[in-house]
């Protein structure tokens, strides 16, 4: 809202893609490295010339994949995020330019050290080019270290959320349990580049040499380690307050109930995308240990490139799906617990540094942040909004007007996640619905509750968020005028007419009031379950709106007065009954 | 009124502006060295590839094969000392640049994908240089085309990004990030200004590298020299008027800056006028007179103070037109002296390393 939203679809996959490629080549970067010098030396000791033949080709496959590829996706991500973050970014500059500073001095000699060990084969000592390559692995290792803290800050914030200090941002609560499983991913990664490359080999006996110490050593021991490292990591993030059950749709978040929702079916719906990646990841993760296995005890003397191809493509999307659940774990922020990914930001917590009197005589009080954006609302907030076009400012033009400033609305508080037709296309799940329904679910998208779930301010330090339908969406933020012309905007994207746009008025009649705002999403005509009342009385839909949950754990608990659940009764028992087609009783 | 200019992020800048904005200079200073061996020298180079072809002109081949093996790991120091002055240039001014960086997104993303482009075609070149044949001419070229064509991107985002009033009506004309700043009456001046600035740094460097052969190989240092400072001498000259150009394109308050409002930065541009011609007059000097070490030695350190000169002139020219479009510094610094101390002994233990392996491997070449 700060800055301009690029107006491009499904600008998260963008940066997914960008970054997924990137990470594959970066771990291999800091595993590859070690892999080199150890080879060495263990092809220098043993007078091994094909070994130390191989590990020389292996090096220059290496920088031009990592120097090359690596090193500018790497800045490709920096440049993505920008676009597609730009007030993320501008926050993670800002508390962490000193971070990316000491990691550039990793990377600078890492680069250097790079070119320096393989330009160096045939002109420097032995021992002077060992030397270079561990000062590579260092480095390489030193860099992942400072990013790893910025990357888990992003997740689980800690104590910088009230004290915006650089090291309790950077040694949060995952930091460590994600370096460490970062580290296993490197060298498990560095086995099967080897594993990849020597299928390219002549000799057979240096192919099964090459590929039976890649596997024992590097890949297959990683495959205990880093599952072992990754629990480490859920537990961290559960107790820093990461919803990870209630994302997963599990019971709590331990390993076994974790497995269970993912496997056996989600307990709630949780978010089904991190289930579906965190499935890839398993089952992507045991081919590649069965087949590495396969290789190596029956085919490592002539394997070709084909079941080589394989291993990196089940490597690939075993890290790629990890990565998406990490991400997926962060929803809906952007920023853990200070902004969301919207850019919309929560007011700072009591005791958190505020900015001095001169700064705000300068710049204004923050005017993007959760209760300023809902006091002045969106449109009078953010330069880049378009504004209405002056032939559509009567009354009569109202749905014209929606159309446009809705679609304003969406794209500045939505479309950092949604867009219309493709990936977590909004159109499917706004078909049919009516602008009340709709302006309902916007409403109820996201509150701020407290550890024990009770209702509290966005301003509360460690903030849990309690969403609709456990789905991981940021509040709508904005006023009540600019919830209706979103939801308006919503409805005729989901086929409504202009002319029953401009029909609509807020029901006047208590019980329709409170259906259409919290049941007919669902239970409308065009939702998950037709409402049908069966033939129930009032009584009895006042009986059982007591204990919604208990009836089915995806209706969320009334929250209305007892007036109000007294006229939804009375509403609810004088709908007309649906064609017979099944349905919500 | 909802003001065009983002709002600072509600977090203190974390260090003293006058401190970020030396690391700026500076880095940036590293960056362009490289940059512009790049750039330059990827045109120098083609040319010389294609006129070298003659079996008559081996000096000319011999600089393209220099060039070539050289290539990739200039692109590398160039993108490994880019990120830091980029990243030192988002702190300060992250709320003009990144509004610009949307308004032509994919624009600015294409030079990730032109930056592997290059640096492949590089390293192909470097690898495979003897066996290409005629291909290696036209990858030479795609070289200097693709490096060209970065620069000028580059030069739309830090243009655009000046006029950061005129961004929201342009986002509101079009927001999918195609939009590029071509009507900037400065853009082509100054793309041009430093295409050929890069072209006399590469002279330059051209008779730096005859100067360091001198003993191995008399003939090719003598005409190393007389070739780079040719390259030098012709690129400055035609460069004044390039400069005038730009000058002369500005917007007519940064102007009068130049013209008497501001001493500083008329001092800061006439003496990097005059270093820069010195600079290249010196080098044509080395290139008739007796001591051609001395004279490249001194054209060398005059340039490079020339360079910064100009450096600091474009730094004026972006803080002035910021400033007059209504751009704050933020004014509340909590300076992080941990991390800050923490990377100033980084960087020295990494230039020490860095400097100790390349003298490694020099020492052993020779």
């Amino acid at each position: 809202m700060n800055y301009p939203v690029w107006d491009i679809p499904a600008s998260g996959l963008l940066i997914a893609f960008i970054a997924i490629v990137h990470v594959f080549v970066s771990h291999f970067a800091v595993g590859g490295g070690l892999y080199l010098v150890l080879t060495e030396r263990r092809a220098r000791r043993g007078k091994d010339v094909p070994l130390l033949a191989f590990v020389r080709g292996l090096s220059r496959f290496f920088i031009l994949l990592t120097l090359v590829f690596g090193a500018i996706t790497g800045v490709g991500i920096w440049f993505t995020i920008g676009l597609v973050h730009p007030a993320a970014t501008s926050s993670l500059i800002n508390t962490f330019v000193w971070g990316w500073a000491i990691e550039w001095t990793f990377f600078v000699t890492e680069i250097a050290a790079a070119m320096v060990y393989y330009y160096g084969w045939d002109r420097l000592p032995a021992r002077t080019h060992m030397a270079v390559g561990w000062i590579y692995v260092a480095s390489a290792w030193l860099s992942l270290v400072v990013i790893n803290g910025i990357l888990t800050y992003m997740l689980t914030p800690g104590a910088w959320i009230t004290t915006r200090s650089f090291w309790d941002g950077m040694l949060n609560d995952t930091y460590w349990p994600a370096l460490v499983a970062r580290t296993f991913v490197a060298i498990g990664l560095a086995g099967l580049y080897a594993i990849w490359i020597a299928a390219w080999l002549q000799d057979p006996d240096l192919k099964a040499r090459i590929a039976r110490d890649a596997a024992w050593r590097w890949v297959l021991p990683m495959a205990v380690a880093i599952p072992l490292s990754l629990v480490w990591y859920l537990g961290a993030a559960a107790r820093a307050g990461v919803p990870v059950a209630e994302i997963f749709g599990a019971r709590d978040a331990g390993v076994p109930a974790l497995v269970s929702a993912v496997f056996g079916g989600a307990l709630t719906t949780g978010y089904p995308v991190a289930q579906r990646a965190a499935w890839w990841v398993v089952v992507t993760a045991g081919a590649l240990i069965t087949l590495t296995l396969v290789l190596v005890l029956r085919r490592s003397r002539n394997y070709g490139r084909p079941i080589a191809a394989a291993l990196m493509l089940l490597g690939f999307v075993a890290m790629g799906g990890s990565e998406w659940v990490r991400e997926d774990l962060r929803k809906p922020w952007v920023l853990g617990q200070y902004m969301f990914v919207n850019a919309v930001r929560v007011p700072p917590p009591d005791g958190a540094p505020v900015p001095p009197a001169e700064f705000i005589a300068r710049f204004g009080a923050d005017r993007f942040s959760v209760d300023a954006i809902n006091a002045a609302g969106i449109l009078k907030t953010s330069a880049w909004v378009r504004p209405v076009p002056d032939d559509l400012l009567s009354p009569a033009d109202y749905p014209s007007r929606a159309e446009h400033q809705g679609r304003e609305l969406f794209r500045t508080a939505c479309a950092a996640c949604h867009t219309i037709d493709g990936y977590l296309a909004i159109r499917p799940l706004v078909r049919g619905k009516s602008p009340e329904a709709l302006t309902g679910v916007i409403a109820k998208l996201a509150s701020p509750v407290d550890a024990a779930g009770a209702a509290t301010a966005w301003s509360t330090a460690h903030l849990q968020l309690k969403t609709w339908r456990s789905r991981r969406m940021p509040p709508f933020v904005g006023t009540g005028e600019e919830r209706q012309l979103l939801a308006a905007y919503l409805a005729l994207l989901g086929g409504a007419t202009p002319s029953s746009l401009a029909a609509s008025s807020p029901p006047s009649d208590a019980g329709r009031t409170y259906y259409e705002a919290n049941c007919a999403a669902c239970h409308g005509p065009e939702g998950l379950a037709p409402f049908d009342h069966d033939g129930r009385k009032p009584a009895e839909f006042y009986e059982m709106i007591g204990r919604l949950p208990a009836i089915n754990e995806m209706m969320p608990a009334f929250e209305g007065s007892d007036a109000q659940r007294k006229a939804l009764s009375e509403y609810l028992a004088s709908l007309p009954r649906p064609a017979p087609k099944g349905g919500a009783k | 009124m909802i003001p065009a200019i983002p709002q600072p992020d509600p977090l203190a800048l974390p260090a003293p502006a006058w401190l970020l904005w030396a690391l700026l200079m500076l880095t940036f200073f590293l960056h362009l060295i490289p940059m512009n061996l790049v750039l330059g020298g990827s045109i120098v180079g083609a040319i010389a590839r294609v006129r070298g072809r003659r079996g008559d002109r081996p000096q000319e081949a011999e600089l393209a094969h220099l060039v070539v093996k050289a290539m990739p790991i200039l692109i590398s120091a160039t993108v490994t000392l880019g990120v830091a002055a980029l990243l030192f240039l988002q702190v300060l001014y992250g709320r003009a640049f990144f509004a610009s960086a949307v308004v032509m997104g994919w624009w600015w993303l294409s030079v990730i994908g032109l930056l592997i482009l290059t640096y492949y075609a590089a390293y192909l070149l470097a690898f495979r240089e003897a066996s290409l044949g005629a291909a290696a001419t036209l990858l030479a070229w795609l070289v200097a085309a693709v490096a060209g064509l970065i620069a000028l991107v580059y030069g739309n985002n830090m243009t655009m990004m000046l006029k950061p009033l005129e961004l929201v009506a342009r986002y509101a004309a079009d927001g999918r990030g195609v939009q590029l700043n071509l009507l900037d009456p400065t853009l082509f001046p100054r793309h041009l200004h430093m295409v050929l600035g890069a072209i006399a740094v590469s002279g330059l460097a051209v008779a730096v590298a005859g100067v360091a052969r001198r003993k191995h190989d008399a003939a090719f240092a003598l005409w190393a020299v007389r070739y780079g400072a040719f390259y030098c001498g012709l690129a400055t000259s035609v460069n004044i008027f390039a400069g005038l150009w730009w000058l002369a394109a500005l917007p007519r308050d940064v102007l009068l800056q130049f013209m008497g409002r501001d001493l500083t930065a008329i001092g800061v541009l006439l003496a990097g006028i005059l270093l820069t011609m010195t600079g290249a007059g010196l080098l044509v000097l080395a290139a008739t007179g007796r001591r051609p070490a001395l004279a490249v030695t001194a054209s060398t350190l005059t340039l490079m103070a020339g360079v910064v000169m100009m450096l600091l002139t474009r730094d004026t020219v972006r803080r002035v037109s910021l400033e007059l479009a209504g751009f704050q510094a933020v004014n509340w610094v909590a300076p992080q002296w941990g991390p800050i101390a923490i990377f100033g002994a980084l960087l020295v233990g990494a230039v020490a390393t860095v400097l100790w392996m390349t003298r490694a491997l020099a020492t052993a070449r020779s």
